[in-house]
């Protein structure tokens, strides 16, 4: 596979997760790559697991590995801490973000970067598509719309120079104009940094820009590795022609 | 330009809190420092009146701003004990004329208390029009060595504007307890807003605001945002009445929990207008897990992102 040949920045083996609350196993056996200065798609279904697997890999509380290995750069971080695996460069945008009172967005993006100067946060914020003149005091509120919020949110991780983030479905809750501005930014992500990007999205077209997928269904991997075929195999799956003719997969259903 | 005499002691807090320091040291700014029952310096201008008398345990003062007056610079106070123990009480009055304007900042410190109790005891009176800022900040040192307990009367008069504002968020509490009642004319309006963070076990907090809007149109908003970490305690009950016709009143707390600690609110509204009304909203509990979540994946540990959402909170 393609991530074979490349040098690793994330290796999954044999990853089972369950809930805290509840003990419910979530993720069984999970085994996946992701290789440096790529672009990763998480694709599956809905309850599939996708963000428990994003909050594993973080190191959320809220869910126990109950047996394998998250290694990140040569290193198992499966019982770090949330903020230890931060301060290695693993990050997590958030599907639903938080909304802060009394935070202005300015002093959010320091939070992840107490040294960044002021010049970077307001590229970072150019970046994202947000005019810094106008976003640096506001209040992280409700006074924001859902999709400045992501931008913010976009923001917050890239100040902190991550070197793999995870964009837990940055286009969902947006209407189709706005995800769309979303591809620019997410071009524009994979040209201004280095970092390694897992994109979890249920949008199949956003994976054009991906190197490789992998996809979830039931809390379990169906397939893992180069992107078109990752696809071939959630279009069998899913028997959703109109994707596997707007990806041109050249399959046979 | 001249300094004046304010000491190093009330400098040092006031710096922590956040204050002008520079400003407050200015010879020519309206103010007035008293340490223990001592009056350090004392500085009035044209149109503002300030006289005290001093006793054994404190200081009785009178500050009037004089009809239609309005100050435009800050009037500073700063009381405060500097040693580890003493007895400071304060017994202010101040009387804002008709169509008087004046904003005071407050400061009171007591940086080394291990056994320091506080007692005021004001009397404040805005005239038709007139319009009051009045921002109080506290230091009361880490040692959880003070009592501080004061008691606010206020009137507002018609069309008269109070905008109070309380901050402890730095260093210990001790034992606080305010209590704080307001009577509003007609057209008349108060904000009250208390920030308190209550850092340990040594932290007992009461808060008690009042508003009573008798004349008609006249508005309040009671506010407060708290934290208690580590065995802190604080109560807080905000009461707000209503007697006539279009009078309007809010209460809105928000108390953040952490550790052992106990917070507890008790919204009061009464209405005895069928033209009146008078709305609460409170929430009390542990710090959001999806702030807290979000800000560990920005490599905070736990304990600095839940200072960083308090932080905010009170701010």
């Amino acid at each position: 596979m393609w991530a074979d040949f490349m040098k690793k920045i994330l290796e999954v083996k044999n990853l089972s997760v369950e809930s805290i609350e509840d003990k419910k196993k979530i993720l069984e056996n999970i085994s996946f790559d992701i290789a440096e200065k790529s672009i990763h798609v998480l694709i599956g279904p809905n309850g599939s697991g996708k963000s428990t697997l994003a909050y594993a890999l973080i190191g959320s509380s809220r869910f126990k590995v109950v047996s394998g290995k998250i290694i990140f750069q040569n290193k198992d971080i499966t019982k770090l801490s949330t903020d230890k695996r931060a301060k290695m460069g693993l990050t997590l945008a958030f599907q639903e973000p938080a909304y802060f009172e009394g935070i202005t967005v300015e002093n959010f993006l320091r939070a992840g970067n107490k040294n960044i100067t002021q010049s970077d946060i307001e590229k970072i914020l150019s970046l994202v598509d947000l005019e810094p003149e106008k976003f640096l005091n506001r209040e992280i509120n409700q006074g924001l719309s859902g999709g400045e919020r992501k931008r913010i949110e976009f923001a917050s991780v890239l100040t902190m120079k991550p070197k793999l983030m995870i964009l837990d479905e940055p286009d969902s809750g947006l209407d189709i104009i706005i995800y769309r501005e979303f591809y620019n930014i997410l071009e524009n992500i994979k040209k201004e940094t280095k970092a390694s990007v897992l994109l979890i999205t249920h949008r199949e077209e956003l994976g054009y820009i991906a190197n490789q997928a992998t996809f979830l269904n039931q809390g379990k991997i169906i397939y893992s590795g180069n992107f078109r075929k990752v696809m071939r195999k959630y279009c069998q799956f899913s028997g959703r022609k109109k994707i596997c003719q707007k990806i041109n997969c050249q399959m046979d259903l | 330009m001249s300094k004046n005499k304010l000491p190093n002691g009330f400098i040092n807090s006031a710096q922590k809190c956040g204050l002008d320091t520079i400003l407050m040291q200015k010879a020519l700014i309206p103010h007035l420092y008293i340490e223990s029952n001592k009056i350090i310096s004392a500085q009035k201008i044209s149109g503002l009146k300030i006289l005290t008398e001093r006793f054994q345990e404190g200081v009785k003062i009178k500050l009037v701003v004089k009809k239609g007056t309005l100050i435009k610079k800050p009037i500073f106070f700063c009381f405060g004990i500097l040693g580890e123990k003493g007895k400071q009480v304060i017994l202010p009055e101040i009387i804002l004329e008709r169509g008087a304007e004046a904003k005071i900042f407050a400061h009171c410190t007591f940086p080394q208390a291990k056994n320091v109790s506080h007692q005021m005891e004001a009397k404040i009176k805005l005239g038709k029009n007139a319009k009051l800022t009045y921002q109080e900040t506290h230091y009361h040192g880490e040692n959880f060595g003070t009592k501080v307990l004061p008691n606010l009367k206020i009137l507002i008069g018609e069309a008269a504007v109070l905008e109070n504002e309380f901050i402890l968020d730095q260093g210990s509490v001790g034992k606080l307890k305010i209590i704080l009642e307001t009577e509003l004319e007609k057209n008349a309006f108060v904000e009250i807003i208390s920030k308190v963070i209550g850092k340990g076990k040594g932290d007992d907090i009461e808060i008690y605001d009042k508003a009573l809007l008798k004349g008609k149109n006249s508005r309040s908003l009671i506010k407060l945002r708290g934290a208690v970490v580590d065995g802190g305690r604080m109560f807080f009950r905000g009461k707000t009445e209503a007697k006539a016709k279009n009078a309007r009143g809010h209460i809105d707390c928000r108390e953040i929990v952490v550790g052992n600690s106990v917070a507890e609110s008790v919204p009061i509204i009464k209405v005895n207008h069928p033209e009146a009304r008078i709305t609460h909203e409170a929430s009390v509990g542990k710090v959001n897990q999806k702030e807290l979540e979000t800000l560990m994946t920005r490599g905070l540990s736990e304990k600095e992102a839940i200072d960083f959402i308090i932080r905010g909170v009170i701010k």
